[in-house]
């Protein structure tokens, strides 16, 4: 079959390029022209905000919060000090699109940073890049940005005009946490990554306690073509409630595993197929559609949706960050969730009792079953334990780490019954992984 | 934990740390911890008491904060460790492509148990999604990625390290 979709055409725009990444590239495909044309033309910035309403994009982090509106929220005039953050903490299990805009697009998420900055009105952006990217990702940010500034794009009077933009780069040191948004203040306030009770909104009182917006790499990065090609251009593809283009990540059981920007509402089998359908020929068996944090669909299930927020909410899921995890028939799914607990009991940050505790209930309850030693109240057990997470802790961690597990059960409880039941199974089991121990990154 | 000397920063490290305090408000001590950290452990391979301590006093912030921030996240290493880090991520798009067997190779190879640490390596905890997944199983070599691993390419990793002098 031919893939007709349109592909790569906004964040990845220069990954068919030599040296993607380099000034000239950009330049050279009319990157900074919108953000010249800002500046030079002083841009009312009331109109890019509504622009960017327009265009309909949704924060491409996780939460798909309307980006528009969440700048809508600061007030742009106003004397205080404002600030932008760019979420470069890519942590979510299974996404690796933000780490390609940074190596090879650079340039589009600085000049979304400038424009972002100048919309609301904050003259001081940071873009705060996950710990374990201190090599080579931090480094080829780096040298775009310190080509933007030799170019007067970023600095004290832009394009020799009055307007002062700095972006300042940071760099974290480990934790999933400092992804949700005010442990990620919290972070570069210096310190341990807790998330802040809301309200008050990082629009209010944010970094330093100044109305502060965030946004993740990718949807920054899409504002520059947005702005260029206006927001009809971006949201002529895609749905309704999910305009424009979106990055997915697939990886897994797939022949090509990779990242593809392509337009909301394709069909899951199409994206599959750019993936280079299943390995070994082997049959779909389930998919983690938006990260490790969402709940697992059925294959069967999956085959018939569309890569949209609302297709995906109705198969029972979310789109999240956009990290497309694919499963075959063999995928023993006792195990993967093991995993998945495990991620989530060692990155609770442990301010909140029931995400604390909970976490690890879970983990502990799994491995027991996984090690042969469980029982049916055991089942029981742990099919309570997310409700009592949900809804009662300060971030979305903890509902993060009980939609997994609730799914699993939900769709393969069998599983779980299985090395219950099935004694010969599990002495086979407990055999292979008698060595294994486990260790938890926990301090 | 008493090492009963003092750790002076090296002048240049102090220089970085100071340029790194710009970035912030005036008078804002704190946000340069982290930096800090990663420059002395840098220099170090490892994060003493000592090394907390002089942290504390150059940014003249109390020391609980920067040992809080040294044991929050994961990439500081407060135990001392051998002089090459590796990384192998285990979660599930890595799992799901044989990390298990990846790490329990390098655990034969290198002779040494997972969070433990020769004089030469160190085999951090299994670790969490490095954002490489299209990339999978993948490891990371004192933070530089390697991706799509197999044993083959695990040897040629290990033996370029042990190349080097």
């Amino acid at each position: 079959m031919k893939n007709n979709i349109r592909i790569n055409e906004l964040c990845y725009s220069t990954l068919s390029k030599d040296n993607p990444n380099s000034f000239e590239t950009y330049v050279s495909l009319g990157g900074y022209s919108t953000w010249k044309n800002i500046v030079l033309s002083a841009y009312d910035k009331k109109e890019i905000i509504e622009t960017v309403m327009k265009s309909g994009l949704r924060g491409r982090g996780g939460a798909g919060f309307p980006t528009g509106r969440k700048w809508s929220f600061i007030n742009q005039d106003s004397e205080e000090i404002k600030y932008l953050v760019c979420n470069a903490d890519e942590s979510e299990p299974g996404t690796c699109k933000d780490r390609d805009i940074l190596r090879y697009n650079p340039h589009a998420l600085i000049e979304g940073m400038l424009i972002a900055s100048y919309a609301i009105g904050a003259d001081t952006a940071y873009c705060y890049l996950r710990g374990e990217f201190i090599d080579d990702v931090y480094s080829s940010f780096k040298v775009a940005l310190d080509e933007a500034y030799k170019n007067k794009f970023i600095g004290k009077n832009v394009l020799n005009t009055s307007i002062n933009i700095e972006i300042h780069d940071l760099i974290g040191a480990g934790a999933y946490i400092v992804g949700e948004e005010t442990a990620m203040l919290e972070s570069i306030e210096g310190k341990k990554g807790f998330p802040r009770f809301k309200p008050p909104f990082p629009a209010v009182k944010g970094l330093f306690g100044s109305p502060t917006i965030i946004n993740n790499v990718e949807t920054l990065a899409s504002i520059p073509k947005i702005m260029e090609n206006g927001p009809e251009w971006f949201n002529s593809v895609g749905t309704k409630d999910s305009p424009g283009f979106k990055c997915f990540s697939v990886s897994g059981h797939v022949n090509k595993p990779g990242n593809f920007e392509i337009p909301l509402g394709t069909p899951f089998k199409k994206l599959l197929e750019l993936a280079g359908g299943m390995k070994n020929g082997k049959k779909i068996k389930a998919v983690i559609p938006g990260g490790s944090s969402v709940p697992v669909v059925p294959g069967e299930v999956m085959l018939e949706t569309n890569m949209d927020y609302e297709s995906i909410s109705q198969a029972g899921s979310m789109l999240g960050s956009g990290a497309v995890i694919v499963m075959d028939e063999d995928t023993n799914m006792v195990e993967v969730i093991h995993r998945i607990a495990r991620f989530y009991y060692s990155e609770s940050c442990g301010q909140c009792t029931p995400c604390r505790e909970g976490t690890g209930w879970m983990f502990k309850i799994i491995d027991k079953i996984l090690c042969g030693n469980g029982n049916l109240d055991d089942i029981k057990t742990l099919e309570s334990i997310p409700k009592m997470i949900s809804g009662s802790t300060i971030c979305a961690l903890g509902d993060a780490a009980a939609m997994p597990v609730e799914s699993f059960m939900k769709n393969y409880k069998e599983e779980f019954l299985k090395y219950i039941k099935d004694k010969k199974e599990e002495d086979l089991y407990q055999e292979k992984n008698n060595n294994k121990e486990f260790v938890l990154h926990k301090k | 934990m008493n090492d009963n000397n003092f750790y002076n920063i090296p002048s240049e490290i102090c220089v970085k740390i100071n340029k790194w305090l710009l970035k912030f408000p005036h008078g804002e001590k704190k946000p340069a911890i982290i930096f800090a950290l990663h420059q002395i452990q840098k220099e170090n391979k490892y994060i003493k008491t000592i090394h907390i301590d002089s942290v504390a006093r150059l940014l003249d912030v109390k020391k609980i904060d920067v040992y809080e921030v040294a044991a929050f996240y994961s990439m500081f290493e407060l135990e001392k460790i051998g002089k090459h880090t590796i990384s192998v991520c285990t979660n599930v798009s890595c799992m799901l492509n044989g990390s298990d067997e990846i790490l329990s190779y390098l655990e034969k190879k290198l002779n040494i148990k997972v969070g433990k640490s020769s004089d030469k390596f160190f085999l951090k905890d299994e670790r969490e999604c490095l954002a490489a997944c299209a990339g999978a199983p993948m490891m990371q070599v004192n933070h530089k990625y390697y991706e799509n691993l197999t044993k083959d390419k695990i040897d040629k990793i290990i033996r370029d390290i042990e190349d080097e002098k």
